[in-house]
Parts: structure tokens; sequence; C-alpha cells
């Protein structure tokens, strides 16, 4: 048994596109120690979604696997068959989705649903039905056996997203994958959720895979954090580390544009100069060198290497690799 | 599909049968449809003791009467009771119009969602079959099939069943397309559903509420129909009455007896309205976007 429940080796994913292929992720490693809980950090269009699509193997049709490994409790994702895939989704890996309005059949009972995806169990439709109340019970739905009966439309949406986060813990999955879970909610419900989202993950054990565009959740709720960038992780590392001593200068730009840190007052909120590149031309050196504000020569024309900062550090940057040799 | 059903049933603590029956008593064009579209189908379980007379017995003594307390609706030129036979004649249109509606909305159900759901090869396949079976009139169709193999009950129903697959299943490829991509149906793909299961439990009781309306709707055209067709001599044959062959008795001797027209044109009209008042009700009982408001 290997120490992380997850581990993403040299991941590259293409779409198929009428412009060439589009290098959605290119050489990606992420690595999901158990019993942890991994942020992911990033700007619209950096690739998170494709990375957890391609983790539950549930790609879109044009989307192309490069190269890479996605080794998940010992076994490789991508080399399985769809049967043995199916096996896997919703017993030992599960999903929690950003949209908690969408998320459920409008015209099922939420108990039929929450019954419904037991369905490989053999116990009877009361002992699944009671399992469910538990559940509902366990993310603080009052009444649970009560509200079985009622329509995804009679719940506030802080609600339907605690019954998804209830449906994908029901089979104690070892690890959940949480996309985007509270960008949908409002601040206070987000606090509530993560609170809970936190107990429960202490309580089951699992690992969660946490996507979120919220540098403050990420540091509230996870251990470690990966910061990715235009298809790349550009740095992973412990919370502490990568908040409070970034390494790569997206990282530090990132931190410098969240609301949360600007302590002065001021009219307008600081932005990073310049957009994504152009995933299907890409530009030879390092893909944050247009934006970046620390660029030298070698960013242009090399591609910066995997650079340990610190043991557990890890960032994809020249100069990290200056560091180390200083 | 039928275990899942009543295992949803044993959860509700009002059946969902029920709660729909509720709301449709309550509203009067809702409740009007249903009074008169029992009051057919018990006209037609119950035909062979309500009858007055025997609907193909001659009586030629007694032909072409008008109305009277011995034969309430009159009598045909061969002393037919005229009542009787649009009695038995409401049994042959339902007959039609169950197994056709039946079949058609099974067939379109399973070719709609394999369209909807299925790759873009077979859709189009399914889609072309559609508009072939579209692109022919009926009536067309019907004589077609009348001259290969003869006029018969099984003829109507199979044509008319031909004709109308392409209704339900447009109308359910369109909402499984609608659905397939929405994300309760991707978060149940991650839950490890495979395509049957999702197929099954969540596409279709979100199509079948839509399906049930247009169904209602559509029964009227359905006994219409039969009637045109038997009206034209391809439906059933001579001795069994149905509302076409009465219609078309009727239309002969119109200066005559021009009762026994309007004895077959009633029901048909009172038919159509049932229905008609039914589905419209149905449809805002049973769309899940109106759920709410209930």
């Amino acid at each position: 048994m290997t120490a992380d429940i997850l581990k993403i080796t040299d991941l590259s994913i293409h779409y198929d596109t009428p412009r060439g292929a589009l290098k959605a992720l290119r050489h990606v490693n992420v690595s999901v120690p158990r019993g942890k809980i991994v942020g992911v950090v990033g700007e619209s269009g950096c690739g998170k979604s494709t990375l957890i699509s391609t983790i539950i193997r549930l790609l879109a049709n044009n989307a192309k696997v490069a190269s890479g490994s996605i080794v998940f409790d010992d076994q490789d994702l991508l080399a399985l068959s769809e049967t043995q895939m199916r096996g896997l989704r919703g017993t030992d890996i599960s999903m929690v989705f950003q949209d908690p309005m969408q998320t459920h059949n409008p015209v099922l009972t939420i108990g039929r649903q929450m019954t419904d995806i037991q369905y490989r169990d053999k116990s009877t439709t009361a002992e699944k039905r009671n399992r469910a109340a538990d559940m509902l019970a366990l993310v603080g739905i009052p009444d649970p056996v009560q509200r079985l009966d009622q329509f995804p439309h009679e719940f506030s949406g802080g609600m339907r997203q605690r019954i998804a986060i209830a449906m994908a813990l029901m089979a104690r999955p070892k690890l959940l994958i949480a996309d985007e879970p509270t960008t949908a909610l409002d601040a206070t419900l987000e606090v509530q959720i993560i609170k809970r989202l936190h107990e429960l993950q202490a309580e089951i054990g699992c690992s969660i895979l946490f996507i979120s565009h919220h540098l403050g959740v990420i540091a509230e709720l996870c251990e470690e954090v990966v910061v990715m960038y235009a298809g790349e992780v550009v740095e992973q590392g412990s919370v502490r580390d990568v908040f409070h001593s970034p390494s790569h200068p997206y990282t530090k730009a990132l931190l410098d544009c969240d609301p949360g840190h600007i302590k002065e007052k001021t009219r307008s909120l600081p932005t990073i100069p310049g957009e994504i590149p152009d995933l299907v031309n890409l530009p030879a050196g390092c893909a944050f060198a247009p934006r970046c504000s620390q660029v030298f020569d070698a960013c242009r024309s090399n591609r910066p290497a995997w650079n340990e900062c610190k043991p557990g550090h890890h960032a994809l940057c020249h100069l990290a690799e200056t560091e180390t040799v200083s | 599909m039928a275990i899942t059903e009543t295992k949803s049933d044993s959860f509700k603590t009002r059946g969902e049968f029920a709660e729909v029956l509720h709301h449709l008593v309550r509203d009067p064009l809702g409740l009007t449809g249903l009074i008169i579209v029992s009051l057919i189908f018990t006209a037609a379980i119950f035909a062979d003791w309500i009858v007055p007379y025997d609907p193909i017995a001659l009586n030629i003594k007694d032909r072409m009467q008008g109305p009277s307390m011995n034969h309430l609706m009159g009598t045909d030129q061969l002393g037919r009771d005229t009542l009787s036979r649009v009695i038995m004649g409401g049994r042959i249109a339902l007959q039609v119009a169950l197994p056709t509606i039946g079949g058609a909305i099974t067939i379109g159900v399973l070719l709609g969602m394999i369209a909807g759901f299925g790759p873009r090869w077979l859709d189009n396949l399914i889609i072309l079959f559609f508009d072939t079976v579209r692109s022919f009139p009926t009536v067309m169709f019907a004589l077609a099939v009348v001259a290969l193999v003869g006029p018969s009950l099984t003829t109507v129903i199979f044509v008319i069943m031909m004709t109308s697959i392409p209704t339900y299943g447009r109308v359910v490829r369109t909402q499984t397309l609608t659905l397939r991509n929405s994300e309760f149906i991707l978060a149940e793909r991650s839950m490890g559903a495979s395509v049957g299961r999702i197929l099954a439990v969540h596409i279709l009781p979100n199509v079948l509420g839509p399906l049930a309306v247009l169904a209602a709707m559509d029964i009227p055209t359905v006994v219409g129909l039969e009637a045109g067709l038997s009206f034209l001599g391809m439906g059933v044959k001579p001795p069994t009455p149905s509302w076409g062959s009465i219609l078309n008795d009727g239309y002969s001797l119109i200066r005559n007896t021009p009762w026994i027209i309007i004895a077959g044109g009633v029901p048909l009209i009172l038919t159509t309205l049932g229905f008609t008042f039914l589905g419209e009700a149905l449809r805002d009982v049973v769309d899940p976007k109106l759920r709410g408001r209930r």
C-alpha cells in the first residue's frame, strides 16, 4: 500500500479541435496522500475540470490521453476497462459538483435517488432507506426521514449541496472529488459546508481533492495545495509553504489578487495583466512568461523543470532552480 | 422498471396516482374530462349488458325509424338499433385506440431514448426512419397496407401505430438530448450508473409526464382515424359496428334519417373533447416544471 491514494504522473490530455490539438493538460503531477485534503486552485480554463474528468474517466469524446498515468489505490485508472471503472465510481471515488440546483433529478424524490445509488447493495429497500436517512442526518438535514419523501425543489441550495455530499459519501469512498462545491453558495453557507466536510472527512477517513477559486477556503480546509496555470501544475506543497512563501510568480500574483490579502484602501482591485496563452500554439518556454513580472531570458526559450524548493514543496519555475542553487 | 416503480410507491405517504387525481378533480376542465372519459370506458367495458338490442341483429320491419322510446336513437336502413351500435362502436374505438397508443408509446420511447442517448449515426438512422414514416399521408399508407393484406381491425391498429410512433419518438428524443448533458446525469455517471440505469431510472420518469399528456390528446386523433378508415371501408368489416361505419351508413341516408349521422358523430366529438380536456389538465398536474406551483 502506497502512501498516496491518488498519484498522477506526467499526465497530458489533448482535445481534438479544428485548429489542432488543444493541450489542456501538460505533464501534470499531482499526488493526494491517504486521509489528507488537497486543494486545487487556478483561474478558469486552467484545466481543473479536465483533470477531474480524467480521474473519473468521464472525458469528452474528443479528448485524448497523450501521456501519463493515474494510479489510484495501486491500480492504474487509465488501464481499467469501462466496467471496472464504473465499479469504482460511487464506491471508491465519488464526486460533488458545483451547482447544487442541478445535481439532482428533478422528478424523483430525494429518498428514491438516495436508495437508487445503493443499487450495488443487496440489502432491502427499508435498510437502504434507513441508511439514506442516517446520511442525511450526518450532513445536518433536520427531520431526515420526512424529508426523504420530498423532491429536490423543496430544498434550499445549501441543503441540496449537503444532500449531494451525503450521496457522495454514502459508500464511504476512499477519495472524494469536490468540484467547487461552495462556489454557488453564499459566504455563510460556504463556511458551514466546509466545516461539515472537514468533520466528515475526519470521521470517514477519506481523502479529498478539493477544487476551488477561493483561496481562503483552500487555506482553511486543505493540508496541501496544488496551483494550476494554463494546463500545468505550477506549484504544489503544504498550504503553509505555498501560501506563506510562494515560489512561483503566478502563485504570488494570485495571492496578491485575493481581496482578503489587501491591507490598504484601494479604488481598484489588483489583477494579473495579460491572458492565458493559446493552448493550441503554446509559447516555447514557460507558459506564464508573457505575464510574469520576474521574467528573464531563459523563461522565453526553455521549459522550466519541476524544482524542489524544500522537501514536499515543488514549483515549475526557473527561479526556484536558482533559489535551490544559491 | 415495474419493480422500481412499486418500490418508489411504497415510499410515499400519499401515492403519486392519488396526488395526480386529487389535483385533477379540483380543475373543472380536468373533472369534465375525467367524467366523460370514465363514461366512455364504462360504456365500452359493460357494453354487452347496456345495449338494449343486439347491435347486428336485423329487423327489417322497424327499419329507418326516428328516435322513439323503443329505439332512443332510431334505427338504420336494416332496422338495427343505432344506440346499441354506438355503444358497441365505442368499444371498437377503444379497442383500436388503446393498443395503438400503448404500442406507439413503447416503441416510440425506446427508439427516442436510443436516438437521444446513442451515437450520432444511430440518431440519424432513427430520425430517417421517423421522417420516412411521417412523409406518407396516413390514409395513403393505410390504402397500401389494406391493398396488401385486406381490411381488418388489426390492419387499422398496425397502420395507426406505425404513423404515431414518430410523434412520440421525436418528443422523447428531444427530451433525452436536453437531459443527457445535464449535471444530474453527469452526477449519476460519476456515481457509477450504467447507461441502462440512467435511461430507465433517470431519463424515463422525466419524459413520461409530457408523454402521458401527448397520449391523452392523441386518443381522439386515433379514434377519428379509425372512424375515417372505417368510413372509407378500409377499417372494420361491415356487420361490426364502429363509429366510422355508423357515419358511413348515416351519410348515404342523410335525407331520410339524419339522426344516424348525429348519433355517430356526437360520441366522436365527446371523446375528442373528453380526452383533450383530460390531457390538458394532466399536463398542468404532471409536468415536473410546474411542480413547484402545486
